[in-house]
């Protein structure tokens, strides 16, 4: 069943790319603005490129994590998963999972625009870059659909979603720009290893809060 | 099959729906009624699992429906004033996802036949956010026929159509009665109603009462 | 607020409460030493720890009143949970305040990432949240609900909340006085008599919050 869940909301993604390319031109713009309003050095720019990346991505979720639940409001259509004899939680997840492919997508596209409008070196580890980037999205997306499911059905949701995600996910953001910064700066593995370890704990913890918690959140 | 025992709702603080209780058996065939805001959709939303209720309980098949597996909601199917069916999918992939949700494969031909006999066979491949209010009642009922169900909870089945809709949903309801299906609907026509039911329960002021 | 402290166990509690925290405020001024690098600033101490310590104890309230009210679905939980949330802000608002004021003559400067006061600040801005949640998110009972599930989520990051900021800035000076059970005994006895006159103070007032709220509730039904 999870697996129809996922397959539904890349479904409909694929179909109306809405999500996907309102993320990756807001991203653009985010790295845009960056470029303008910082008038440092390139030797500072690189120091803080970690902070940069994931300010834009913690931006970007917070809008497509909104259009992701808002959709299914439109022709009611949430109250065709509400009323299925599925578990609720596997929404979260399924949620969850697809977020997380749709942030992946729009860091890789807008990897090369940040890059080079920053004038930032690539990471020498790319490998190792991509791999802790990726735990980084899944703890994120993990935290922007479990606050998006309890803002979901209130009147203000586009306000009270980033009004609870940003305090919410500051240990995520600390964590994943302490890992890309030791990434960029090739410092060695045991540096940076209690961030994945609290990436990792953010990941079991709002897992497991949004897949228990979910039955509560859907109900109207 | 359903046992419904004093449930109430608030919203606000202002009760809805006040202890209300009734049952229904299997086969029996029940209408609501009663003027517009009583409370008759949230009642069958509630029913559904879709909205939850300050107190009271809801048995369907000796099953809590409060504390029951999700399996145990499988025959039970809800079909209200919206669509419930996403608007960026084809009829065809939105049947086809509500019916995988309950485990249920069928050949596409025989939902393609559905389709066709409530006159949407040229729509099929349309995603439904271009259909008319009409047509999406037509694609509901079709769910409703394809889907396996014990008892479906309709919210006014009518609304929207034009007469040969009217007839085409009138059929399909009488059909699923002479099949003994338990059916409880939400209607505003009398005539209708006392065409389809064994029953009729009329909810005013919050509270149940049959006529 | 007559009818409740016309109770007689009210009304003691009140008094003890008053006449405790007169004791404490005299205590704090004149009982406690002053230490050299500090001076007066160093009293605020006695008010900002035990006012963190009522504010996160007012948070893991709110969460396992969040846990009863979604098990029973009880509109008393609700109550203790929404008062629990209110006064938790109203001292944690009270610790964002105080630590400035003790850092900037110990620190040079109002605010430094201290792990506390960035879990402090980050804990308030949640609870900001929740309140906007509880006003502007919809009918009543559904927004009863997700506070419920905001507040256990919120308590539940804690530990990693403050343990993240605590790695991220360890070159940070945590607390001038901190290792409590290092503390010589005329700092350590009249802190502990501060922290135990907070926390009668923060039941006196989630009592009578509590009270204030199903008066309120009470009303608005027989509206």
């Amino acid at each position: 069943m999870f697996y129809l869940l996922l397959k539904k909301e890349l479904f409909i993604e694929l179909r109306s790319k809405e999500l996907i390319l309102s993320m990756i031109v807001f991203g653009i713009a985010i790295v845009l603005s960056f470029s303008f309003s910082s008038d440092l050095s390139r030797v500072v720019v690189q120091n803080y490129a970690s902070g940069m990346f994931w300010i834009t991505v913690l931006f970007v979720a917070t809008l497509g994590v909104h259009r992701s639940f808002a959709y299914e409001k439109e022709f009611d259509a949430f109250s065709m998963l509400v009323t299925a004899p599925i578990d609720r939680g596997l929404i979260f997840l399924a949620k969850w999972i697809s977020g997380f492919i749709y942030l992946t997508i729009m860091e890789i596209l807008i990897i090369f625009p940040f890059f080079n409008f920053l004038m930032i070196d690539f990471p020498l580890n790319i490998s190792v870059a991509v791999i802790t980037t990726l735990f980084s999205n899944l703890a994120v997306m993990a935290v922007a659909n479990l606050v998006s499911g309890i803002a979901m059905r209130s009147n203000l949701s586009e306000i009270l979603l980033p009004i609870l995600f940003f305090p919410l996910v500051s240990p995520v953001i600390i964590a994943a720009t302490q890992i890309s910064k030791g990434v960029m700066l090739n410092e060695p593995y045991a540096f940076w290893e209690i961030w994945v370890l609290f990436l990792g704990s953010t990941i079991i913890i709002s897992g497991l809060a949004g897949y228990a918690l979910f039955d509560y959140l859907v109900e109207e | 099959m359903l046992f419904v025992k004093n449930i109430s709702k608030s919203f606000n603080r202002k009760k809805v729906l006040i202890d209300i209780s009734f049952s229904q058996k299997e086969g029996e065939s029940i209408v609501f009624m009663g003027k517009n805001g009583t409370g008759k959709s949230t009642l069958f939303r509630i029913i559904a699992r879709l909205m939850s209720y300050d107190s009271g309980s809801i048995i369907f098949k000796e099953n809590d429906l409060n504390k029951a597996k999700t399996l145990d909601r499988n025959k039970l199917f809800y079909l209200g004033h919206a669509p419930g069916m996403y608007h960026a999918l084809s009829a065809i992939e939105n049947l086809n996802f509500a019916l995988n949700l309950r485990s249920i494969y069928i050949d596409q031909r025989e939902i393609i036949s559905a389709l066709d006999d409530y006159g949407l066979s040229k729509e099929i491949n349309e995603p439904i956010g271009v259909f008319s209010a009409g047509m999406l009642q037509r694609l509901k009922i079709v769910c409703a026929r394809l889907i396996k169900w014990d008892m479906i909870l309709i919210d006014e089945p009518f609304s929207s159509l034009d007469n040969d809709g009217v007839n085409m949903v009138q059929k399909e309801i009488l059909s699923w009665k002479k099949k003994n299906k338990t059916i409880a609907m939400v209607l505003h026509d009398k005539n209708h109603a006392e065409q389809f039911c064994d029953r009729i329960l009329n909810i005013e002021s919050g509270i149940i009462k049959e006529i | 607020m007559t009818d409740f402290f016309q109770k007689k166990t009210n009304f003691i509690f009140l008094l003890s409460v008053i006449i405790l925290s007169l004791i404490n405020i005299i205590n704090i001024i004149y009982n406690t030493p002053m230490i050299p690098d500090q001076h007066w600033a160093q009293k605020i101490f006695y008010v900002h720890v035990p006012s963190a310590w009522v504010g996160f104890l007012s948070y893991l309230v709110v969460m396992i009143f969040g846990i009863m009210y979604l098990n029973s679905n009880d509109d008393k939980w609700d109550n203790v949970g929404l008062a629990a949330a209110e006064i938790g802000t109203f001292f944690m608002a009270l610790v964002l305040i105080t630590g400035p004021i003790w850092a900037t003559p110990i620190w040079g400067q109002p605010w430094i990432w201290e792990p506390r006061l960035v879990t402090t600040l980050i804990l308030f801005l949640i609870y900001i949240g929740y309140f906007m949640m509880r006003a502007f998110g919809g009918y009543l009972e559904r927004m009863k609900r997700n506070a419920a599930v905001l507040g256990i989520v919120s308590f539940i990051n804690v530990p990693i909340i403050f343990l993240s900021v605590q790695f991220w800035s360890p070159e940070i000076q945590s607390h001038p006085q901190v290792e409590m059970a290092q503390q010589p005994s005329e700092i350590l006895s009249p802190f502990l008599f501060s922290l135990f006159v907070f926390t009668m103070l923060y039941f006196l007032m989630i009592r009578y919050r509590i009270y204030v709220i199903q008066l309120n509730n009470k009303i608005k039904q027989n509206v």
